[in-house]
Formats: structure tokens, sequence, C-alpha cells
């Protein structure tokens, strides 16, 4: 606990310059799907508004999960910093949870932010479940525990061009921002396996309770994620060459 | 005996094309000591300290510190020793004061201890004019001393430092040997790589050195310099190439170990006794016009340390 809450003040203490910036960019990134998106569907209807807005929060906690950390952590093995790191005298778990941890917080402020602005938007009243909490929670550390299993368990520049691929595809090829129904057949089945769907629909579900209930089935599948990217990162971590 | 190396070898890659970067390694090193370990770039030193920190699986040979395997436990490894690496620290915004200050409590110091520790180095290594200013804006060798300060704020019972001098100014690096003397005052054990061979021999106890991935010789500094310690170098300046490679010694400098000419700077290596007639024959020619200045000293371990790993196939024969 004493190493958790010192490597946390260590990563804050490194980021401290780049930290506005990160968090105007997250703001940036959930207001920017709400109104681009808007954009190229003028007249939402209201299913298209729910996708829209709750798809923003997840495409944030993506952004940051698989995109920003894990480049934090490339950078880091380039220089020659994440070996160092690993010499320390800390538990491999308190390094990550620390690094989590700060990732998470880093992401909310722009959340907030984007929900808000979805809401005047496409002028949406939402039935908010308490389980928001727990499964915005379970959707950033999914996110952030894929990102470090990718950034630690490929070479720097495959890491780069991986996380740009996630990026791209969430954005654009992953039924986040709209149904799946409205992809094709493939592409509908293999996000049946990716965590896309699963994450997006957490966040959906629990912003705006359908009538049909929460499905537990999103949350099952974003804990295997997590799990599988924590055991890489965690392998790679203590591994030695 | 705090650091016990036996019989490492690590080889990477498998089968015939396997490279041995260390090669049946047998080192101790015991609290209050300094080890220097020389050796050309890829000689295997930086490999011998991932071993030990856990940063690398050795393929056979045992590491034990306090009598404890670290190969099986490396976690042990990594509370026991504190290692600056090879690469200096990227700060970003945080400041050095910050970044030594962390690095104690995170190597378990309390707030007190840390604040204190870290005012000592930044003190000694007189580091406060860059103390409290941003990493980014800082020079290299300022980083490269930071990262030293890391290691040894609160330093394990071994300190492993990974060419500490790079990058750092003459006046400080005085300073900073005067630091890993301190270390191994304090009791720790101290693990030296350098390039640096004639500063280091001034502060280290024992010295390895390692070729392709063996160690070819270990011991004291007056050991290892052993015969050599009967020898005389004279070096001289020249006026111009031409007359650096017309001058001859006299014969009774007698038969001249080695000669060495290199644009005009003449190096020879004389018996201790022909020392009178070197001087008389260096004064003779800077009389005469033909040398601008001269001196005799005796003949360094940068020597030594040249002479053992001349000829890459030698030392296997050894």
């Amino acid at each position: 606990m004493r190493s958790y809450l010192l490597l946390m003040r260590w990563t804050l203490l490194h980021l401290r310059s780049v930290l506005p910036l990160l968090l105007f960019l997250q703001t940036l990134i959930g207001v920017g799907v709400v109104v681009g998106f808007s954009f190229l569907v003028p007249q939402a209807d209201s299913v298209t508004a729910l996708y829209l807005s709750t798809g923003s929060l997840t495409i944030g906690l993506i952004t940051v999960g698989m995109v920003a950390a894990p480049q934090l952590v490339t950078q880091a093995k380039m220089t020659g910093a994440f070996d160092h790191q690993r010499t320390l005298p800390v538990p491999r778990l308190a390094m990550l949870a620390a690094d989590a941890t700060v990732w998470i917080a880093l992401a909310l402020p722009g959340l907030a932010t984007a929900l808000a602005v979805a809401a005047v938007r496409f002028d949406l009243s939402f039935v908010v479940s308490p389980l928001v909490v727990p499964a915005i929670l379970l959707v950033a550390l999914c996110s952030v525990s894929i990102g470090f299993g990718i950034a630690y368990g490929s070479k720097p520049e495959v890491a780069g061009l991986l996380s740009q691929l996630i990026l791209f595809v969430a954005l654009m090829f992953a039924p986040i921002n709209y149904p799946a129904e409205r992809l094709p057949r493939w592409l509908a089945t293999a996000h049946e396996f990716l965590p896309f769907t699963y994450m997006a629909q957490a966040v959906r579900e629990t912003v705006n309770v359908p009538a049909a209930g929460i499905s537990p089935l999103s949350f099952g599948v974003l804990a295997l994620w997590g799990a599988a990217g924590l055991a890489v990162t965690y392998r790679v971590m203590t591994r030695r060459g | 005996m705090v650091l016990r190396i036996g019989h490492l070898t690590k080889v990477y890659g498998k089968g015939a094309k396997g490279v041995r970067a260390n090669d049946d390694i047998s080192l101790d090193v015991s609290a209050g000591e300094v080890v220097g370990l020389f050796g050309h770039n890829g000689a295997g030193k930086t490999t011998l300290l991932h071993q030990v920190i856990g940063l690398t699986m050795p393929t056979s040979g045992t590491i034990s510190i306090d009598g404890k395997d670290v190969i099986a436990d490396p976690a042990h490894a990594r509370r026991a020793c504190s290692i600056q690496p090879q690469t200096h620290a990227s700060l970003g915004a945080v400041t050095p004061r910050q970044a030594i200050e962390m690095m104690a409590r995170i190597r378990g110091a309390g707030r007190h201890r840390a604040r204190q520790r870290t005012a000592e180095l930044i003190a000694g290594l007189e580091l406060e004019p860059w103390a409290s200013k941003a990493g980014q804006q800082l020079s290299g060798g300022v980083l490269r001393l930071t990262t030293f300060c890391q290691a040894a704020v609160e330093p394990g019972r071994v300190v492993m430092l990974d060419e500490p001098t790079n990058d750092v100014d003459p006046v400080r690096r005085r300073l900073l040997w005067r630091q890993i003397r301190a270390l191994a005052d304090a009791g720790c054990a101290v693990l030296l790589v350098t390039h640096g061979v004639t500063e280091a021999e001034r502060v280290v106890d024992r010295i390895a050195i390692l070729q392709s991935g063996r160690i070819v010789a270990q011991g004291t500094p007056a050991r290892l310099r052993g015969g050599h310690d009967e020898r005389l170098r004279l070096e001289l300046s020249a006026v111009s190439e031409a007359a650096a490679a017309a001058l001859r010694p006299p014969s009774e400098m007698g038969d001249q170990m080695g000669m060495a000419v290199v644009g005009r700077r003449v190096v020879v290596t004389i018996a201790a006794d022909k020392a009178s007639a070197a001087v008389a024959w260096a004064q003779a020619e800077r009389a005469a016009g033909t040398v601008e200045e001269f001196a005799i000293n005796p003949a360094s371990l940068e020597d030594v340390y040249i002479g053992l790993t001349a000829d890459p196939k030698e030392p296997r024969d050894a």
C-alpha cells in the first residue's frame, strides 16, 4: 500500500507537465465524438443519440487506456526507464495499480463533460443506475490492462501501430457509437469476441437502464479481457531475458 | 562477503550461434569494498549487472547476496541492490531534488531521512544550482549525477553503478568518486562499471577486467600493474610530425619496450633505471628545438588494461 501511494505520486509527478494537455485532449475527444458524429447523422433519433452520448464515454476510456497509457510505456521502454523501473524494490502489482489509477482518474473529468454536453445536445434524460460506477471502472480497468498488455508484450514500433489501429477500429468499425446490427455479419461476429461491444454495452446500459435490465454478460466478458491483459503485463514485467 | 557470483554464464541464442555474453565469471564483492569492472564495449559488463538485479536470467552459475540465492528470489535482489543504469533518467518536469527524494522514499526511507540524504548528496556533488530545475532543462552530466544519487540515496547492501562518470565534468567527477568511496565506507559493496581506468584506479580496491565475456585478470590495482610497476612512460611532444618521426632514442636508454608515434606525440616505455638517461636525452632534444615538452610517469593501469585486452584471441588460451 505504501509503495502504491508513492508510485502514484511518482507517476503524477512525471506527468505533471503534460497533465493539463492530457485532461484537455480527453475532454476534447469525448465532446468531439458527440458533436462530430452528430454532423454525420443530422437527424439523430433517440437510439442514435443514446449510442453517441454513451459511446463517447467508452471511446474516451479506450483512448486513455489503450492509446495514451501504452504510448507512455513504450516511451519508457525506449529510454531505458522501463528497465530501471523493474529494478525498484516494489511489488509489480503496486506498480501496475498505481499507473492504472492515475490513468483512470485522468479520464474521469473528460467523461463527465462529454456526458453533460451530450445531454444538452440531444436533449436527453438518462435513467442512471448506481452500477454505472463499477461499470466505468471495469471498462477503464479492462482498457488499461489491455493497453498495458500490448505495450509490455510487443516491440515499441508494433505497440504504436497497434494502439492506432485500436482507436481507428473503436471509432469507426465497432458497435460503440451505433448498434451492432448495422455492421456486416462477419464483423458483428468478430465483435462478439472482442471487448469493444461489451465496453459500450456496460456503459450504455448503466447510464440509461434499458427496459430489459442490465446484461451481466458484458461485465463477465470485460472481467475476462481485463484479466488476460493483466496476465500478459504481469508476465512481461517479471520475465527475465 | 556480500555479493557472490560463481561460474556465471549467460548465453544469448541457441546452439552454435549462441553468444556467450558472460562466460564462467566468478567474482566476489565484500562490504566496504569498491570493485571496478573494466572492459571494452560489449565485453559483457552490463549483462553481468542485469543478472544480479534480476532483469536477465543466467544460463548457469550462481549469484547470492548475503548468502541468499537471488536467481531463485529476484525480489530479494531488488531489495538488496540499488543500481544506476547506463541510460540517464528522463525526468520530464521533475526536478533532481524531487526525483532523488522520491527514489529514497520508494526504496524505503522515511520522509525525514529521504530529505536529509538528498540534501547531503546534492551538496556533496555541488548540484545546488540545478537541484530545483525541471529535468528537461538539464544537461546530460547533471542528469547522470541525478541517476547516481537515485542509486546512492538509500543504497542497498550492493550498489551497482554502470558508467557513472559519463558526461560528467572533471570537477564533479572528483566529487563523484568521493561519494562512491563514501558508499563503500558506509558498508555497501560497490560494483562499478567504467571506462575511466586511470581515474577509477584511485578509488577501487579491486579490479576485474572483462574480455569477450570472461574475466581475464582480477586483483588489486598494484597487483595487476605487477611487472609494469618497474616501467616508466616517457611522453614527448615534438614541434612537428616530421620531427616526431625522426626522433631516435639513444642506446643508453636501453632496449625500448615500446615506442609509439601518433602525430606530434611520442610515447616511449623504458625501464625504471633508465630514467636519468631518458631525461638527459629529452632535455637535449628540447634544447635542440625538436621537442616542445616532455613528461615521465609510471606506466598506468590503462597501459595494463590495453595490454590485456589488445588481442581478443589471447585470453581464451590463457
